[in-house]
Order: C-alpha cells, then structure tokens, then sequence
C-alpha cells in the first residue's frame, strides 16, 4: 500500500482527477479518454470539492484494515463539475445522511495496515449542516 | 474456419457449501470425474479451468495443470480462465469458441472455489479485488457496499419497497428445496428476508449470495466427437461476452446493466432465437437488486420492474419464464469462479429433460448469465435440446 498510496498521494489528497483537452469533461477517478467524446489527451485537473450524494450504503461488514471505523456511510457523490466520487462519509450524523444531501470533501485517515501500522490518507466527504 | 456446433455432452457438479473435508483440487477432480464418466469414450484435447481467487483462498495458482494432471491428462494443453465472479461463465465461452472455430473436437471445463478456508473478512476482500484496488477498495468499499449503494439508487428511483425486493431471493430458495447440489435447501418467506441482519443499508444478509465452496464441469463436444458421447446431448446454440464501464458509480446510468443487454442480445442473434422462446433463465443474482436489473437488461421486464414482477409471480416455477431452476446464487449457491459453470450445467440438465423435481416442462430452450462485478463483464449462453 505505500508506494501505491504515494504514487496517488495528489489523487488522494487533492482529487486530482481528469479533464478532456477537447471537450472539456471532468472525471474521477482520472480516465484515459474521454468517456463522452473519445478524446485521448487529458490532463490532470484538481476536482471542486463541494458535491451531493447520488445515493449511499451503511457498511456493517467492513475490510480488513477499516475495523476501527465500522460501521461506516460510503456514498456516490456528484461533484459540482458533474464527476462522480465513490467516497466515505465522515463527522455526519445519521439523520443528516440521505440521497441529495449537499456534501464538502476532507482529507481524512483512511486505512490503518494492520501489520506494519501504515497510515494511509484520503479523501473522505462530511454532510454540510 | 469450418464452424462446428457445439454440444454440452456430460456434467457433474459438487455439492455448494462447507467442504470442510475437501480441498480446492478434490473439489475439482469431483465435478471433472462426474462430467467425464458421462461420456468415457471423449477424451478432452484440452482442459479450461474458471476460478476468481485460489492465489488468496488456497495460495494455489496454476489451475489448468494441477487439474489436467490430477485427472491423468497430462500431455493436454490447459490454463485458467478468470473474470471475477464470471470466471466460470468466460471459461466455458473459451472452451464454446474453440469448438465452435473448429480448433478443438473437445473440451472439459471446470469451475471451482474454495472460499470457506477463508475468515469472513478475507472472502470479503478476495471478492472486492473485481474492484478498483485504486479508488474502490481504497475507500474501503466492499463488494457488498457497492451493491447495497446500487440497491438504495434503485428502490429511491423506482419505488420499490422492501418486500418486493425480497422477491427473488425467495423464488430462490422455493427452488433449490429439491435441489441435491444446492446449499441452502429450504423456502423462506419475505419476511426472513427483511429481518436477516444487516449487511451493506438496505442490502440483508437474504439478498446477498452466501459464501460457499463447490465445483462444476461440463465437457463440451463438437460434431466430430458428438457420436462419442453416450449421453444426451444439449446444443450450445449461441454465446456472447461483453464488458462494461469498469466501476458502476462512473456509469452515466447506474441502473443500464449494458453488458447483459449487449451479451443477451448477441448470444439471442447468434442462436437466431426469440426471447418468447425461452423457456427458463438462469439468472446471476449474487444480490438480489443485481438479479432484477439483469431480468431488465434482458428486457424480460420493463425497467423499474424486475423486483416487481417477480413479486407479482413472474419468474416463480410454474410461470412462463422460471428463473434459477436449482435455486440461483442465493440458494444453490456461489461458489465464485464455479458459478457460470453451475448455471450451464443446470442449464444442460433442463434441456435434456434430466433436472428431476426441477424440472421445467417443455423446456428447449434455456439461457445461463454470469455476471463479474457489478455488470462489469457480463456472459450469456443459450442452450437448446440437441439433435
């Protein structure tokens, strides 16, 4: 997970993710063409950081590495740019958590690596009040 | 290249569930023995093996020799097949073009997993490598969660209630009491479905596939060894793959299962065959949301009402189009990799009038659809009675 979350560090920290030289579409995660028109070159383009959730899950049963935070809100969220994040949710409490709930990106603690006590940081999504 | 038809000759199957005793290898030699004591006169000129994770759940990889040579075909050309939980399903399409081309008389297929060596949060994080390990297993999404976000998306979007997703879960289970091979052999009503513990809001424990061990095999012929064949025969009468937007939260429509509808749609074209023919499907429902848009995206129903009309009696036995005639994923069981190969073998067994209590009448024509990912690879056969 180290040299992988580094090499995503600008991804993961910022969400860096992809805008079409030719017609302008945004996308995270980053793409290698553009969906919409088939464009090959795009570039890195930090995404805005407000959205709204498309719809969302309470996980119970969570992967190795994510005990601590279970259960927890993952959601799809729309970005203003219209780019979609899958992402979890996080300082929300449960009745501010539903479909269409304008959301702000964050820069959280993701994972902890049960082995080698690795911390890995990211994204994650708080409900605006 | 001279095109063969191509038929399924003989089957065997393993039983799903906790093969405690049992090793990913013994499991396979099981169901390839059952498949070639079927018809002893066809020797196989190559072995295709599906299977998602041994790497993780038996630290085994290079299947295709360890199960050619455990069955005394060393010599034959092997290797495995894997698509996620469609590695079954993309194995016997493999092994189907090969003799559909011309290129091979014979072919043995073998679908196999061992999952329950595995701790639960290891099955979970062996399943989630058909993700992105970059942007969906790193927001720590487990396969679960991806469907339970999908299951949310399409009760808000469609009005569909609770008991009406519970629908084909329970058709499930009412199918696979007679089912010898099948791992849960009991009927449950909705009810147990809406209050089996939560799992990924508002996907239960009901509407997600249990975690199970088991192996199939089919030997497939083409017409120069079909006279070999003791057995009846089921032709193969056509079979498309086709592949979707990788992640399901990046499709413009998360609710367009496109890789059924392009898999249906050639493997139909291919057959020259209606729809109205069909007589049963076996449907990939690993979560019982993915069960009722696959039932959409093969225009079976309308969409927004694949959970709806299984809860209004379509798809149960006895209707026009019987889903899971052995009880699908949820109560014969998925066993990942093995699962496509299950689904065919099922398949065979109806259409040779050989299912048993499950048996459909008049069943002719049958499709089998195996999905990797959430529709992200998507396989559909479609089997007829052979000459």
């Amino acid at each position: 997970m180290g040299i992988r979350a580094w090499r995503n560090k600008d991804r993961y920290y910022r969400l860096v993710g992809s805008r079409c030289t030719k017609c302008g579409a945004e996308y995270f995660p980053p793409v290698y063409r553009c969906r919409k028109c088939g464009c090959e070159t795009v570039e890195d383009k930090e995404m805005p950081k407000e959205g709204a959730i498309m719809t969302y899950t309470q996980l119970h049963e969570p992967l190795p590495g994510f005990e601590a935070q279970a259960p927890f809100y993952l959601a799809v969220v729309k970005l203003s740019n219209g780019a979609r994040v899958l992402a979890q949710l996080v300082d929300s409490p449960d009745e501010a958590v539903k479909t269409g709930a304008k959301v702000k990106a964050t820069v959280r603690r993701v994972r902890v690596d049960g082995d080698s006590g690795l911390i890995t940081y990211g994204y994650k999504f708080i409900v605006e009040g | 290249m001279a095109r063969s038809k191509v038929y399924v000759a003989s089957v065997g199957l393993t039983k799903v569930g906790d093969q405690w005793g049992k090793s990913l290898l013994d499991l396979a030699v099981e169901a390839a023995r059952g498949a070639m004591k079927g018809a002893p006169r066809v020797k196989p000129q190559q072995v295709i093996v599906g299977n998602m994770f041994s790497a993780v759940g038996a630290s085994q990889e290079h299947l295709g020799a360890l199960v050619a040579s455990a069955l005394g075909l060393a010599g034959t050309p092997a290797f495995k097949v894997e698509s996620a939980c469609s590695s079954g399903g993309s194995a016997f399409h493999v092994a189907y073009s090969l003799v559909g081309a011309g290129a091979l008389d014979s072919a043995l297929v073998v679908g196999v997993e061992k999952m329950r060596d595995l701790e639960p949060e290891e099955v979970s994080e062996a399943l989630a490598m058909a993700e992105s390990a970059e942007y969906t297993q790193f927001v720590g999404a487990t396969f679960a969660a991806l469907n339970g976000l999908l299951a949310r998306y399409y009760m808000e979007q469609y009005d569909v209630s609770r008991d009406e997703l519970s629908a084909i879960p329970v058709i499930d289970h009412a199918n696979a009491v007679a089912a010898e091979h099948a791992q849960f052999r009991r009927a449950i009503t909705p009810e147990v479905v809406n209050r089996s513990a939560m799992v990924a809001d508002p996907l239960r424990l009901f509407d997600c596939a249990p975690v199970g061990d088991g192996s199939a095999a089919v030997l497939l012929v083409g017409e120069a060894a079909a006279s070999g064949a003791k057995g009846r025969l089921a032709e193969v009468l056509g079979g498309r793959v086709a592949t979707g937007e990788f992640s399901v939260y990046e499709r413009d429509d998360m609710l367009d299962f496109a890789a059924t509808r392009e898999a249906f749609k050639g493997a139909m074209a291919q057959a020259g065959l209606s729809p109205k023919k069909l007589r049963f499907a076996e449907i990939h429902d690993a979560f019982s949301v993915v069960g009722a848009l696959a039932l959409e995206a093969m225009g079976f129903s309308k969409r927004g009402r694949g959970a709806k009309d299984a809860s209004d009696g379509m798809y149960r036995a006895g209707s026009e189009l019987p889903i899971n005639t052995f009880g699908g994923l949820k109560a014969r069981g998925h066993p990942v990799g093995a699962t496509g190969v299950y689904q065919v073998a099922e398949a065979y067994l109806q259409v040779t009038g050989q299912a048993g209590k499950n048996q459909v009448p008049g069943a002719d024509y049958g499709v089998a659809h195996n999905i990797g990912g959430v529709d992200t690879t998507s396989v559909v056969h479609v089997l007829g009675r052979g000459a």
